[in-house]
């Protein structure tokens, strides 16, 4: 098959776009069909939360790949800052889904208060900050609290998620000074959206890659694809080991393509790797069935208690 | 010998008890352009918890954020409280964050930047902020007056017990130091140990004829004023409040000693216009109309708008005869 345009450049593959594995030593030790149902419930949460018409709301149908390997690779004690389109880091890490689902209502009854940002979630308990408001300062916030950690000598990192659209502002640009001035143990994981025709100016508003540049400033990097899930998997592990290792902060470019511009079925991470375990006979439809209704069933349970937790609160 | 010397021993002592305490600035490996940082860097026990920093405008602030939410508590020394005007951004996302979180975070960062007319260069380095700062949500506000509370100060603004217990109450908070008053000869000896022995906002002279409100480097004045009525008539004893803390206001004890006398006098550098005097006078024409018997009267700089050149800077803040003035004229209302 020809690379078509919606192929990005300069990537390290690991699953290509035919669903053939590269090198399957990679990925040894991993629960491939568990690590789907992780993609698979990331995708059911963003069709069931776009179904609400929830204000202000952004669909991260196709950036599963970089919410599922955060959740699955961060461990307890390390820190993650969030955007608006990482609600399904929340789900990996293992929050509630009630309290998840309240927070992206704006209950008052959740943890925020209702406070939180359209689309953020935050976790006192699983490490998670939610979106700032003004742009990119949650990454000069990251940078911080990394270097906090490296203060006291915890051997844990910290992980910032953030768009394309950051990286033209003078906070990225400040937030990579400062990091690398600090060794700060962070991982910055930048959702590229990019596609053939229409996609954000900042994308190539300089003419190269995000991880270009941040390699010029003198970051580790690495540029991935978004629909290649165990590449992102392995490149967000590979940045986040050397951040714990003391060496020191690492930029991890993951170019996804929105669902909603609808590409060919092969930029889907969730469709990338089912053609996968389907070539190695893991894969049924009643497998995706159950796995969908459970999760289906889990969401719907959750969205309905965070609804009568706020029609108590009215009431009260 | 001005106050910079003690407080940069001060702030070494702050670090020596705390160690969740650091120091952030882009000099401060090099003492600092106050030299703050001085005896701090000289400490070979303390290097590590100074961080000199590349110079960014907000990611120095969002930076102080992260250490003071990964459970330090971080000490920025700026250049000018005008670094902070830069970073406005940054410091309106840490005053939010702990509101943002379910009051579940604290924000335990200090900024302590120079403020308004002194140093006589002008421009930014003359401009009075503190109107500007006062307004960001969440963000706690103090001004320090005379050169012998400086330390004092200091060392109230760094204390952040009960974060962990109390996180709903612990915010970033930013300390203002007069440029005139950091380096006006100290005449005193100052206890390095000793906090503000009193609520920031607090009666620093008693009185019963009329009420001045200061705060920075107009509080001295104030007081060299209210003495200088008392000395010509020994009836005209007025009360000074040290304002200290700008945001949020004290409103309670504001409003208390402004209607003990109902003649009030309001005294700030920088303009007029736009200033935190106004809101001061909107509070006591709210809460205290009953009680006035004469208009509020401010006195503040002369320059309107605030662009000051260096030599210009004495305009910039008012003097204790025009005080004294408006003393007098409250009082024979």
């Amino acid at each position: 098959m020809q690379p078509t345009a919606w192929e990005p450049e300069g990537v390290e593959a690991l699953l290509d776009s035919k669903g053939t594995l590269a090198d399957p030593a990679a990925v040894r030790g991993l629960d491939l069909r568990d690590y789907y149902k992780k993609l698979v419930a990331a995708r059911v949460l963003d069709v069931k939360l776009r179904r609400l018409e929830l204000p202000m709301w952004a669909s991260a149908a196709g950036e599963e790949a970089v919410s599922v390997a955060i959740g699955d690779l961060v461990e307890d004690d390390d820190t993650v800052f969030v955007g608006n389109r990482d609600a399904a880091i929340g789900l990996t890490r293992g929050m509630a889904l009630t309290e998840l689902v309240s927070q992206l209502l704006g209950r008052g009854s959740s943890e925020t208060r209702g406070r939180g940002l359209p689309g953020s979630i935050s976790s006192q308990a699983h490490a998670i900050v939610g979106a700032s408001e003004a742009l990119g300062m949650s990454l000069g916030l990251a940078v911080g609290h990394a270097h906090g950690q490296a203060l006291f000598g915890r051997g844990r990192a910290s992980v910032v998620v953030f768009g394309e659209g950051l990286t033209t502002t003078g906070m990225f640009h400040e937030s990579v000074a400062v990091a690398l001035a600090h060794d700060a143990p962070l991982v910055f994981v930048c959702k590229s959206q990019i596609w053939p025709d229409g996609a954000p100016p900042e994308a190539g508003l300089l003419g190269d890659s995000v991880s270009d540049r941040a390699r010029a400033a003198g970051l580790w990097t690495r540029r991935c694809d978004g629909a290649d899930a165990l590449g992102v998997r392995r490149a967000i592990g590979a940045a986040l080991h050397r951040a714990k290792d003391g060496a020191g902060p690492g930029l991890v470019e993951v170019v996804v393509t929105p669902l909603a511009q609808d590409p060919p079925a092969e930029r889907d991470p969730v469709e990338r790797l089912r053609r996968l375990l389907d070539a190695r006979g893991e894969w049924t439809q009643p497998f995706q069935d159950v796995t969908e209704a459970e999760i289906h069933g889990l969401i719907d349970r959750a969205v309905q208690e965070a609804v009568d937790a706020g029609q108590d609160e009215v009431s009260s | 010998m001005s106050a910079l010397q003690p407080l940069s021993r001060l702030v070494a002592a702050l670090l020596r008890e705390d160690e969740r305490r650091c120091l952030l600035g882009e000099d401060v490996r090099s003492g600092g352009m106050l030299g703050l940082s001085r005896v701090a860097a000289q400490d070979e026990q303390l290097r590590a918890r100074v961080l000199g920093s590349p110079l960014t405008a907000s990611a120095h602030v969002a930076h102080a954020g992260g250490l003071a939410l990964a459970g330090l508590r971080p000490i920025v020394l700026l250049p000018s409280s005008t670094a902070l005007l830069e970073a406005l951004a940054a410091l309106r996302e840490l005053g939010r964050l702990r509101w943002r979180s379910g009051e579940q975070r604290a924000v335990p960062a200090l900024f302590v930047a120079p403020n308004g007319p002194g140093f006589g260069v002008g421009g930014e380095a003359a401009e009075s902020v503190e109107a500007t700062l006062a307004a960001v949500p969440g963000v706690e506000l103090w001004c320090a007056g005379r050169a012998e509370d400086l330390c004092a100060y200091l060392r109230s603004a760094a204390d952040f017990s009960g974060a962990e217990a109390r996180p709903a109450q612990v915010g970033p908070r930013v300390l203002l130091l007069p440029r005139s008053v950091v380096v006006r000869d100290l005449l005193v000896d100052v206890d390095l140990d000793q906090a503000l022995p009193r609520s920031v906002t607090a009666l620093v002279r008693e009185g019963d004829r009329a009420t001045v409100f200061a705060w920075g480097e107009a509080l001295a004045p104030a007081l060299a004023a209210a003495q200088a009525c008392a000395a010509l008539d020994p009836a005209i004893e007025v009360k000074v409040v040290d304002l200290g803390r700008l945001a949020p206001l004290d409103e309670e004890l504001l409003v208390e000693h402004a209607s003990a006398t109902g003649k009030i006098v309001i005294a700030h550098a920088g303009p007029r216009r736009g200033g935190l005097g106004a809101e001061l006078a909107a509070l006591f024409a709210d809460r205290c109309i009953l009680h006035l018997d004469a208009p509020i009267v401010r006195v503040t700089g002369e320059l309107e708008p605030a662009l000051v050149a260096g030599h210009e800077e004495l305009r910039a803040s008012p003097s204790a005869s025009a005080i004294a003035a408006a003393i007098n004229h409250v009082v024979h209302y």
